[in-house]
């Protein structure tokens, strides 16, 4: 047992937590630049932002004009000659528009031009459903980008991981897709003070349990959560791991888990069929940690559909917490 | 064709269960509905009905567990010859054939052949399309089990863990059950009649007896088993001890007089003390030591749970503690308690060793420190312990100078033996199949 201190319990939003994160990166960093629609005066389309252009001047955070791939361009060209731009999208879906900037140069000029240059560029991407936002501001994109190498893609699922992996990413020389659930934004948690950062790559196992192993990202981590105490009381102990970043994923946590318990579940809110749980589920099956599953895999993600904009079919089309409980009870009794 | 009665799954976690009575003689013609035996599981008891109408032939026999999904017995039609009890094999691929249950139960036609012949083996036993998850087969091909002798209970008949573990307990239990005989000295010693190589001496903790070695047991096979059991335990004379010198002397001399050269020693618990003490003194004998969550490290000990085993008088007041000696509860089933209970209903067993706990864990310590002995052994050594161990800290095997091993298993308490017993086994076969 440690015998530290143990530290001050400040609790702070999952926006405030990155936007304390642009701000010791804007206050330590002069290279450091914010970039987006929208996000001076505004504060961003979901106040991430905040006043910082208030504390940093238009120089440092920059409204870009409504065009996604103009903006998109300008942060890799200015990633390229060494500053270390935050580029934020209003939402997520409107990736699309930046797809030239975002696959073909930022996360292959590295490559191309044999190393001698890298794309230290953070893209931040509010993402998924739930606010009625209908089709095309609610999807979860995630698992495109994590499909191109070059980029490394993460999903923070809460305040302390939020600020932690947008410092890491600030840190690396290349390329970083950040997805924020819109729906985390408001979400309270403990945020250290001050600097530091949480690995790219490490997923966090979040309950610890050895009957099923659930996979979660984003906010499937917290209905995930939510499932686990309730199978608890069941007497089906569940092992819930954070998957946190798409790309690199986190291989050996996950398969430790899978080797503990024998039965995987992935959770994810992306389109089930192509998605990070198809990923996740493939990388089991092709592992040493295939001879120790006792059922099939299951995944649970968003069905063939877009978002629709009805508020009942919007939950019907993502996983949410009964089917958790569903899915795990038949994994757990062998009844899949 | 005659039709197969098989053990029925009537709950969720069982893997085995036995015909508590028959209600049928064996020949008796019954009816489709009517009472054909008494189940009984580790949590129930049960009646199960006659499928088919027939003829009975070849029961199974009482108090015998069987895995479910096995044949109990076959019902034979007017005039089908009687031979050899046909055997079983699994059922494999069922989804591609009509479902396998015989009739309906608004069924009023009498069943006829054709209708029972689909859930018979030779349908399916020669295809080598066994449907069986990843660790279903693991855990058969390390168990040297063929899949094909497996019934499953998952969907489709997909054979799971829990069907392959159910038929390693089986055959634990029975087929090939290490067989003993009595040896002759001051305390009751049994010696497995088969078995080649050095010879294991176990000793058993306090409170238990010579059977907690059972599921270990099955690891050892191949090597000669001496199980020594504690003066007030087991079959063992209930002599008067007044310290743990006196008990060390016991056992040393109930060792002196084994017929064996040298042997390997395990002890658990207050066994381990024993053990280690055994082997300060008679090291020459000795070939390898291994302590499983040994006493005589440290002072402290879980005294109310010691002196509530040793003093419970009925199941119900004995499972709790039971269940403290392990990690996962479950493991201690209503069925393992009251084996447990069985030996513990004599009085006089009961007193001995309600003495004993007093004589040797005086106020719920242990008086006795055998730090010295374990930094003198010059014998290969190792420790195994459970890390969540609620009788003696784990903890104290790091006291242990650094030529001895230790294992530590996470998710496991007091009795590692019985909690992974594969895994003390596989420790132990390293040693032995080192030192030969």
């Amino acid at each position: 047992m440690s015998a530290e201190k143990s530290p001050e319990l400040r609790e702070l939003s999952y926006a405030e937590a990155i936007r304390e994160a642009m701000d010791i990166a804007l206050g330590s960093d002069p290279r450091v630049i914010l970039m987006g629609e929208d996000i001076g005066v505004y504060g961003g389309a979901f106040q991430v932002t905040g006043d910082l252009v208030h504390k940093y001047g238009t120089d440092r955070v920059m409204d870009t004009p409504i065009s996604e791939l103009g903006g998109a361009g300008v942060a890799v060209g200015a990633a390229l000659t060494g500053l270390r731009p935050i580029f934020e999208f209003q939402f997520s879906d409107f990736a699309a528009l930046a797809m030239e900037q975002i696959v073909n140069q930022a996360a292959k000029v590295r490559f191309m031009l044999g190393g001698a240059v890298s794309v230290p560029l953070v893209m931040r991407f509010p993402a998924g459903s739930g606010t009625g936002a209908a089709a095309q501001h609610s999807q979860s994109i995630e698992a495109w980008l994590g499909h191109v190498p070059g980029l490394k893609v993460v999903q923070p699922s809460t305040p302390e991981d939020a600020k932690g992996m947008l410092l890491a990413a600030l840190d690396d020389p290349d390329p970083v897709m950040i997805f924020e659930h819109k729906i985390l934004y408001k979400m309270k948690g403990h945020v250290p003070e001050g600097r530091y950062t949480t690995p790219i790559g490490k997923a966090a196992v979040r309950r610890e349990g050895k009957d099923v192993s659930i996979v979660a990202t984003s906010l499937m981590v917290h209905k995930a959560l939510s499932a686990a105490d309730q199978l608890a009381s069941e007497g089906i102990d569940c092992d819930v791991i954070d998957l946190r970043t798409v790309r690199p994923m986190d291989r050996e946590t996950v398969l430790a888990s899978v080797r503990k318990t024998g039965r995987l579940i992935c959770v994810y809110e992306g389109v089930k069929t192509l998605g990070v749980g198809a990923e996740v589920s493939a990388m089991v099956a092709e592992s040493d940690a295939f001879d120790f599953l006792d059922a099939p895999i299951v995944r649970l993600g968003g069905s063939e559909s877009p978002i629709p904009y009805n508020p009942e079919l919007e939950k019907a089309v993502v996983p949410q917490v009964p089917d958790i409980l569903e899915a795990a009870r038949n994994i757990a009794k062998g009844q899949i | 064709m005659p039709v197969e009665v098989i053990m029925p799954k009537v709950d969720m976690d069982m893997a085995s269960g036995k015909v508590a009575t028959w209600h049928v003689l064996p020949g008796e013609y019954v009816e489709k509905g009517t009472p054909l035996f008494d189940i009984e599981t580790d949590k129930a008891a049960m009646e199960v009905e006659a499928e088919a109408s027939g003829f009975l032939h070849h029961p199974a026999a009482e108090g015998v567990d069987i895995p479910i999904g096995q044949p109990v017995a076959w019902l034979y039609q007017e005039g089908e010859e009687l031979g050899e009890p046909p055997v079983r094999t699994a059922l494999a691929d069922a989804d591609d054939k009509p479902s396998p249950q015989p009739v309906s139960e608004t069924g009023s036609e009498p069943v006829c052949a054709d209708e029972t012949d689909e859930i018979l083996p030779q349908q399916f036993g020669a295809s080598d399309k066994v449907r069986a998850t990843p660790l279903a087969r693991s855990i058969a091909q390390d168990a040297a089990l063929e899949l094909t002798e497996i019934a499953g209970t998952g969907p489709r008949g997909r054979i799971q863990a829990i069907d392959v573990r159910g038929q390693v307990e089986a055959r634990l239990r029975h087929t090939s059950a290490v067989q003993f005989q009595p040896e002759s000295g001051p305390l009751n010693i049994s010696r497995s009649r088969d078995g080649a190589g050095m010879p294991v001496v176990l000793i058993h903790g306090f409170g238990s007896d010579a059977s907690s070695w059972k599921p270990l047991e099955a690891y050892l096979q191949g090597r000669p088993v001496i199980r020594i059991e504690l003066p007030g335990h087991g079959k063992s004379p209930k002599l008067r001890i007044d310290s743990f010198t006196e008990l060390s002397s016991a056992i040393r001399r109930a060792f002196d007089m084994l017929d064996i050269e040298r042997a390997h020693l395990v002890g658990h618990s207050l066994g381990g003390a024993l053990a280690l003490s055994l082997a300060d003194t008679r090291s020459k004998s000795i070939a390898s030591l291994t302590l499983i969550a040994p006493g005589g490290l440290g002072p402290e000990v879980n005294g109310p749970a010691l002196e509530g085993i040793s003093k419970s008088t009925r199941a119900e007041s004995l499972g709790p503690w039971l269940k403290v000696l392990v990690s996962d509860e479950k493991l201690i089933t209503d069925g393992y308690v009251k084996a447990a209970m069985a030996p513990r209903k004599d009085p006089a067993l009961r007193a001995a060793q309600a003495r004993l706990c007093d004589t040797l864990f005086p106020d719920g310590v242990q008086p006795f420190d055998l730090k010295a002995a374990l930094d003198r052994i010059d014998v290969p050594a190792r420790i195994i312990w459970g890390k969540q161990d609620a009788i003696i800290p784990w903890r104290h095997a790091l006291r242990a100078p650094g030529n001895i091993a230790l294992h530590l298993f996470d998710g496991v308490g007091h009795m590692p033996q019985f909690e992974v017993p594969s895994e003390v086994g596989k420790i132990l076969r390293q040693v032995y199949d080192g030192a030969s």
